[in-house]
C-alpha cells in the first residue's frame, strides 16, 4: 500500500487581480487637478467634507485623460477575465462592455462604508492618489474586502492559523497610486477609515459584458 | 497601458486529495467488513439526519476498531489530514504532534436510489471521505453518487453575464461536484455543506467519512 502524495488546491475561490496602469506617474497629477475642478463645481461635494462622491458618469466625460483612464481599467479587466474565465479573447470582444465609474475622495476621519453592487459583473477600484501609511491606525484607508464564508463559526488550533488565500478573515488592499484592483462586484468592500493627513483619491468602476442578442438589462 | 495583472485567488477554499496506491486488498477487507456489520449493532443510534433506508449509516467509532484493516486506513486517512494541515497553514508537522487529534469516523453503504441530504459538519474543523467502493456507472444517470460541495459564496452567482459565466475550475460560480473512485480521499473544511446524489448502481457503493479537530 502506497499513499501518492497530497494535492492540495483551492477551490470556490475569489478572482483578485492587482494591475499598474503603465503612464500612472504623468496620469495621475492631471487627474487630480482635473477631478478637484470637477468637484469644486459640483454642489454635492458641500454635504459631507470628509468624502465626497462624483456622479457615476465619469466615463462619458470627455477630458483626454479621463479617456486613457478609462481605456487602461478597461485593459486591466479584459486581461483579468482573460486569465480566470474560459471565454475566448473573441467571445469576450464580441460582447457589449458596459460600465459606471464615479470619483471618491476621502480625507482624515472619512470612510467609504461597505457596499456591493447588483446587477454588476466586476469591481474595478483605481487609486489616484494614496498618503502614506498612517502609524497609528493599520488599517487607514485601505479597500478592505469582506470575507463571507462561514469558516469562522469553529475554530480549533489548525484552522485558526490557515494561510492566505484559505485564511478566514477580510482582505485589505492598501490604495497605491497608479495600482488598480479588479474583484467580482458581489464581494462587499468598504474603505477603512483614514487617519492620514493628504486626501484618498479613487475611481470605483463598475462593469458587465453583455452578450451579442442578449436582453433584458435594466440601465443602471 | 496596462502593466501586467497579477491574479490570485482570495477566500478560497482548501481542497486535498490524495490516491492510496494497491488498495485493492484493503478495500475488499474494508468491504467485507462493512458488509458483514450492517447491522442494528453497528448502526449509528443518533443520526443527525432523517435516516434512509438505502443508506446505512455505521455509529462514528469506526477507527476505534482494531482489525488490521481498519487501523491501516486509518494511518492514511489521518496522515492525510495532518499533511492538509502542513501544507494551508502555519502549522509544522511537530506543532501538530504536540496537539490531540480527535476524530469520528462512520461508514456508509448505499443502495440503489441511496443518497444523503446536503449538511456540514458543526464542531469539527476538517472533513475527509475515503471510497471503498464507487459502485456500478450507470449511463442514465451521470450524476449518480456524485459528491457535490455546495458554493460557500453566498450570492456571488446572483448576476451572470458571458465573462463570469465561464470562470476557471479555482473561481467557478458552481458546486464542486467529484465522482469518487476507489482508493481516493478527499479532505475539505468541515464547513463546507456537501451532499452525495442518489445512488442508480445496482450494487453498493461504500464510503468512509472522518471529522477530525485538534485541541
Amino acid at each position: 500500500m502506497n499513499a501518492a502524495p497530497l494535492t492540495v488546491m483551492p477551490i470556490l475561490a475569489t478572482p483578485l487581480g492587482i494591475a499598474t496602469l503603465a503612464d500612472a506617474q504623468q496620469l495621475n497629477p492631471v487627474l487630480t487637478e482635473l477631478f478637484a475642478q470637477r468637484a469644486a463645481a459640483d454642489p454635492a461635494q458641500a454635504r459631507n467634507p470628509l468624502r465626497y462622491t462624483s456622479s457615476d458618469d465619469l466615463l462619458e466625460w470627455p477630458e483626454t485623460p479621463v479617456r486613457r483612464l478609462a481605456d487602461g481599467i478597461a485593459g486591466a479587466v479584459y486581461s483579468l477575465i482573460g486569465r480566470v474565465s474560459d471565454i475566448t479573447e473573441a467571445q469576450l470582444r464580441s460582447c457589449k462592455l458596459e460600465a459606471r465609474a464615479w470619483v471618491t475622495r476621502v480625507r482624515t476621519n472619512g470612510a467609504v462604508p461597505a457596499a456591493h453592487h447588483p446587477l454588476t459583473a466586476w469591481c474595478a477600484i483605481y487609486c489616484v492618489a494614496a498618503p502614506a501609511a498612517a502609524q497609528d491606525r493599520a488599517d487607514s484607508g485601505v479597500v478592505r474586502l469582506y470575507e463571507s464564508r462561514l469558516g469562522s463559526t469553529f475554530q480549533d488550533a489548525t484552522n485558526s492559523v490557515l494561510r492566505i488565500p484559505f485564511s478566514a478573515s477580510h482582505y485589505a488592499w492598501r490604495p497605491v497610486a497608479g495600482q488598480l484592483v479588479i474583484f467580482p462586484a458581489s464581494l462587499t468592500y468598504e474603505v477603512a477609515l483614514l487617519r492620514a493627513a493628504e486626501e484618498l483619491l479613487l475611481v470605483t468602476t463598475r462593469l458587465r459584458f453583455i452578450a451579442p442578442g442578449q436582453q433584458g438589462f435594466a440601465r443602471w | 497601458m496596462v502593466g501586467a495583472i497579477t491574479v490570485r485567488p482570495l477566500f478560497a477554499t482548501p481542497f486535498g486529495e490524495a490516491r492510496l496506491a494497491n488498495c485493492e486488498r484493503l478495500n475488499r477487507e474494508l468491504e467485507a467488513l462493512f458488509l458483514g456489520r450492517e447491522t442494528e449493532e453497528h448502526r449509528n443510534p443518533t443520526p443527525s439526519h432523517v435516516p434512509q433506508a438505502e443508506t446505512f449509516e455505521s455509529r462514528f467509532n469506526l477507527f476505534r476498531w482494531p482489525e488490521n484493516c481498519v487501523q491501516e486506513l486509518r494511518n492514511f486517512m489521518l496522515n492525510a489530514v495532518a499533511q492538509m494541515v502542513i501544507e494551508t497553514t502555519s502549522l509544522k508537522a511537530q506543532d501538530i504532534a504536540r496537539l490531540n487529534f480527535q476524530n469520528h469516523t462512520w461508514f456508509h453503504i448505499s443502495r440503489y436510489a441511496g443518497s444523503f441530504v446536503a449538511h456540514n459538519h458543526p464542531l469539527a474543523s476538517w472533513s475527509a471521505v475515503y471510497c471503498v467502493r464507487t459502485g456500478e456507472a450507470v449511463a442514465q444517470h451521470p450524476d449518480s453518487g456524485v459528491l457535490r460541495f455546495l458554493d460557500v459564496r453566498q450570492g456571488a452567482n446572483a448576476y451572470l453575464d458571458p465573462a463570469n459565466a465561464t470562470l476557471q475550475r479555482a473561481y467557478a460560480l458552481a458546486p464542486v461536484e467529484l465522482k469518487l473512485e476507489a482508493g481516493q480521499l478527499v479532505i475539505f473544511p468541515s464547513y463546507v455543506f456537501h451532499e452525495v446524489t442518489p445512488f442508480y448502481g445496482s450494487d453498493i457503493r461504500i464510503t468512509v467519512a472522518t471529522n477530525c479537530w485538534f485541541a
